[in-house]
């Protein structure tokens, strides 16, 4: 392990901290809900759903995260608007932390930014994401609301590696004008978290884990990734048994948090069980291998709950 | 391999299809492919078919796989369409208008509809060999295999040699370690335990 020369920024979304050294912070665990495909949505579209089992998933979410000491993030996904007014609306009931806005319709997603600042929820809410398929209108909403903390996509499909990946944040490569972290900052966004944008296995997932020591130590903003979707696209793995998949999904998150990671987008809110003993792990073996780094890590890291 | 009449003496090479994917293979020798974008959808009688959720990656393999298999002379796609993602919006607009200067899917209503893999000729060869079907939103697994049935009687053998493409190989770099004993890229070092640039 290593300590990182640059300062680690520390950004502090609704309470919950991401960034530092590694080992300085337990690693934080953004579990996805209502994503498409989910079991306990009935419709989509108007965002109805099982709400008994969706308050079991965020509570249990919820216990990992005390038990273990990793803090947790909601990861709302919604296809319409109409359906994102039901889930904030039912989020906010049953859970106090942070919450990620997401949606593959950017005029979701903008529409979404808009109505969380109406509901007065934008200091807890992180917009997924800004990429370099973010337009006028979707950068106007964001302008237009109060959401300061997003997850800027770093992906460049014209130099993929992680040379393109960084060059997209910083500069915009042969794509865009400027980069992506200079086009968020005009946005009004504040707390920037990296996400190298995870491709399958064999289409370039490994440079994620590069990508992250390399982000951290040029950029020193927190980083972390989605990298369940390198196992779930997995064709060889999907034919195996369930718990063969969990395994890869833990040791996959683990080894992202191992590559710096100061987060994980780690997909199904129904692999908290895995995920949050793995990542668990991770921090502890992490900070004990920074220890005579001068890295302290805080009371509440799971150094200090789980051994 | 299939011997074929006309100036495509092979429609295709061993192995295919040569990009591995979520896709079942069919009869090699038939005339159609069938994306099924976001639906788990079986379809029998079709040289491949497969799922696409994606309006970037999973639409350069299905290009690559279709043109490396000169039989294939049209495309269905059926299906539910990956909400955002639009992977049959997609293909329907990189057929139509091919990608600009920056790879970007002219017309695409897709979220990141980006080409990076391709070389222009791989497209052009799409754009020539292959007519779409577009039957996007269809589930009904009957009806799609009596398209299938349909356009297999009217398919004949695109006539070249089919279109292989090479992996692109990252240059060869020299790596100068300079002030560190670890290099990760982009200009990043580690010496004794700590990271600098």
């Amino acid at each position: 392990m290593f300590r990182f020369s640059r300062e680690q920024s520390i950004v502090n979304v609704g309470g919950v901290k991401f960034g530092g050294q590694p080992g300085e912070l337990p690693s934080v665990l953004c579990g996805t809900i209502f994503y498409h495909g989910h079991k306990i949505v009935e419709d989509d579209e108007k965002g109805l759903f099982d709400r008994t089992a969706a308050e079991r998933l965020i509570s249990r979410q919820a216990e990992l995260s005390e038990e273990t000491g990793c803090p947790s993030v909601l990861h709302i996904y919604a296809r319409s608007i109409e359906a994102f007014e039901r889930y904030l609306e039912f989020a906010e009931r049953v859970w106090s932390g942070p919450f990620i806005i997401d949606s593959a319709d950017a005029a979701t997603r903008s529409a979404a930014a808009l109505l969380a600042s109406e509901l007065g929820y934008a200091d807890k809410a992180i917009y997924n994401s800004i990429s370099l398929a973010t337009e006028e209108k979707e950068a106007q909403a964001l302008l237009d609301s109060e959401i300061d903390s997003a997850i800027i996509l770093a992906y460049n499909p014209a130099e993929p590696g992680v040379d393109g990946s960084l060059a997209i944040l910083e500069t915009g490569g042969t794509l865009r004008e400027k980069g992506l972290l200079a086009t968020a900052r005009e946005m009004g966004l504040v707390n920037l978290l990296i996400d190298p944008a995870v491709l399958p296995l064999g289409s370039g997932a490994g440079s994620a884990l590069r990508f992250s020591v390399a982000a951290k130590a040029r950029l020193g903003l927190p980083v972390g990734s989605g990298i369940h979707n390198a196992v779930s696209s997995w064709p060889w793995l999907s034919k195996k048994e369930m718990a063969v998949r969990k395994g890869c999904d833990a040791a996959a998150g683990a080894m992202q948090l191992l590559a710096a990671a100061d987060f994980l987008l780690y997909g199904p809110i129904e692999s908290a069980d895995i995920i949050f003993p793995a990542a668990a792990m991770a921090d502890i073996l992490i900070a004990e291998a920074v220890r005579d780094l001068d890295i302290a890590p805080g009371e509440a890291h799971p150094l200090h709950r789980l051994v | 391999m299939a011997e074929e009449e006309g100036n495509c003496k092979r429609s295709y090479e061993d192995p295919w299809p040569p990009v591995r994917g979520d896709y079942r293979v069919g009869n090699a020798n038939a005339g159609v492919a069938v994306v099924t974008l976001a639906s788990p959808l079986f379809p029998q009688g079709a040289a491949i078919f497969g799922p696409c959720k994606t309006e970037n990656l999973g639409v350069e393999k299905i290009v690559a796989n279709v043109i490396s298999n000169c039989n294939i002379r049209f495309l269905i796609l059926c299906g539910v369409e990956s909400k955002g993602h639009l992977p049959g919006n997609t293909i329907l607009a990189l057929h139509k208008n091919g990608i600009d200067e920056q790879g970007r899917i002219i017309g695409s209503r897709g979220a990141i509809p980006f080409i990076q893999n391709l070389p222009p000729e791989a497209i052009a060869r799409f754009q020539e060999q292959v007519e779409l079907i577009d039957c996007i939103g269809l589930e009904d697994t009957v009806q799609i295999e009596e398209q299938i049935s349909r356009y297999n009687r009217l398919a004949k053998p695109y006539p070249a040699k089919p279109f292989q493409l090479i992996e692109r190989k990252a240059a060869s770099r020299k790596i100068a370690f300079g002030k560190g004993d670890l290099f990760f890229g982009a200009g990043v070092f580690m010496g004794y335990g700590r990271l600098a640039c």
